[in-house]
């Protein structure tokens, strides 16, 4: 049996290690879009106390700081400790936390894009904090904030290869239980697991930037 | 308090780091009144202005819209009341002219999305602008932004309507078209407070003139005898500098 052959018949393998791959990145980006989210906003808007917002920028500085790899050990062997944590949600936990560490940057720039003005305005105009916020200064922050979030969604597709190492079985482990199994063809198994990430990548990029093209306002000058 | 002031401004007191930009200034505007507040720059006459609306809060002095003290804790419902016009318009770029004009009505007010739109075609037929409905602001001129926040202002009914230097950020070919619309508004009875440096506007269309220097109110009177027979030196001064500029 060659090398296509197996490739072939493990496909599906393949395939399911790619839904996985989803699925954790899925996960993780929905963490740190809300918490992201949450921080930005406390940090822009929220009570200029030091008790608020120092532990804030501590939590950005400590999960920007350390490698995603440390990471996911700290997670996995530190909680598996004391709670019964799956590799795979250890992987989501780190994982989300350190993409809610950059989300929240990049909303942050995104949200102080938007000219002071706009909130003056809405404010002038009657609007509450909050309204103005929802209203007014979110969707434009929003618009500014694709781009780099197109960013931030690739590298993570690619980090998710990295819960390998605490042994989630997403597509990077299939790949080397196909390769164990018969035993070499790296490059040959590693080129297609090489496609499928691409594949991913260009599929969700290509769809942000038509968001970004749907959302982008007549006149407006990038 | 006067009763029949629609606005009435008294002893507001404003200091940046130490430096007094308003050292106490009053003043009353009743229904349908136009007050022009003219003044070198760094008189304070924009801070004044901002005062009015809390956008900056004063350090002291009291300020009543019909009667109701604008206070911190009411402080949007009296913004809804008072219409302000930015010198560099702030439309709300992400939305269309006509979502502009419509969305605080529909949000501060809760008027209903048909008679919000209604009342914002209204709006913008008054400031010359139906035709720009569909239109965002970046594809506007100028000269049109600022009629649409004009009609923005308008839609809300306000009671008094606060201008602060709108033709100022305008090329001096489009500052009539919104200068025409403003003398239309004060010929109309609109309640208005201007700070401006057209003259032009203030001797067509002020009920009264307020020179104001150094945070303080030099002199206040009506066009006619502001501008032929001032009392005041520097107010002569400040006018004849403008009249050879302008």
């Amino acid at each position: 049996m060659d090398i296509y052959d197996v490739l072939l018949r493990d496909f599906p393998f393949l395939l399911k290690g790619l839904g996985v791959a989803i699925v954790l990145l899925a996960a993780l980006l929905v963490i740190g879009f809300v918490l992201g989210m949450g921080i930005c906003l406390v940090q822009l808007y929220g009570p200029r106390s030091r008790l608020v917002q120092w532990p804030l920028v501590l939590y950005e500085r400590i999960f920007r700081g350390v490698p995603i790899i440390i990471m996911l050990f700290i997670f996995f062997y530190g909680i598996s400790g004391v709670w019964d944590i799956s590799a795979f949600g250890a992987a989501v936990l780190a994982m989300g936390l350190r993409s809610a560490a950059y989300q929240s940057q990049i909303f942050r720039s995104a949200f102080q894009s938007v000219p002071a003005g706009q909130m003056m305005a809405a404010r002038a105009m009657g609007m509450s904090k909050i309204m103005a916020i929802r209203h007014i200064v979110f969707p434009q922050a929003a618009r500014h904030a694709i781009g780099p979030w197109t960013n931030e969604f690739s590298s993570e597709i690619k980090e998710t290869s990295l819960a390998y190492v605490i042994g989630v079985v997403e597509l990077t482990r299939q790949a080397h239980y196909i390769i164990t199994s018969t035993q070499g063809n790296v490059l040959t198994v590693f080129a297609v697991v090489a496609l499928l990430y691409f594949i991913l990548n260009r599929t969700g990029n290509s769809l942000l930037y038509a968001l970004e093209r749907k959302l982008a306002v007549p006149g407006f000058e990038k | 308090m006067a009763d029949d002031l629609i606005l009435d401004v008294q002893d507001v007191k404003k200091a940046y780091d130490g430096l007094e930009v308003l050292k106490g200034i009053g003043f009353g505007l009743r229904k349908g009144e136009t007050k022009v507040l003219i003044g070198p720059s760094g008189s304070g006459k924009s801070t004044l202005l901002r005062c009015i609306n809390h956008l900056t809060v004063p350090d002291a002095g009291r300020i009543y819209l019909n009667g109701d003290e604008v206070l911190d804790t009411n402080i949007d419902a009296m913004r809804a009341r008072m219409g302000f016009v930015f010198q560099d318009f702030n439309l709300f770029s992400h939305l269309t002219v006509l979502d502009n004009v419509r969305i605080c009505q529909i949000k501060v007010n809760g008027t209903e999305k048909a008679a919000a739109t209604q009342r914002a075609h209204r709006e913008l037929e008054r400031v010359g602008l139906s035709d720009k409905a569909d239109a965002y602001p970046a594809e506007l001129s100028g000269g049109q932004q600022q009629r649409v926040s004009i009609a923005r202002a308008l839609a809300m009914d306000p009671d008094v309507l606060l201008f602060d230097e709108p033709t100022s950020a305008l090329d001096p070919e489009l500052t009539g078209e919104v200068v025409r619309v403003m003398q239309q508004l004060a010929a109309e009875g609109m309640t208005m407070v201007v700070v401006t440096h057209e003259m032009s506007f203030a001797r067509q269309a002020a009920d009264e003139i307020i020179f104001m220097e150094d945070g303080h109110i030099i002199e206040q009177g009506p066009p006619e005898t502001m501008f032929t027979d001032s009392t005041h030196e520097r107010t002569r001064a400040f006018l004849n500098v403008i009249a050879e500029h302008g």
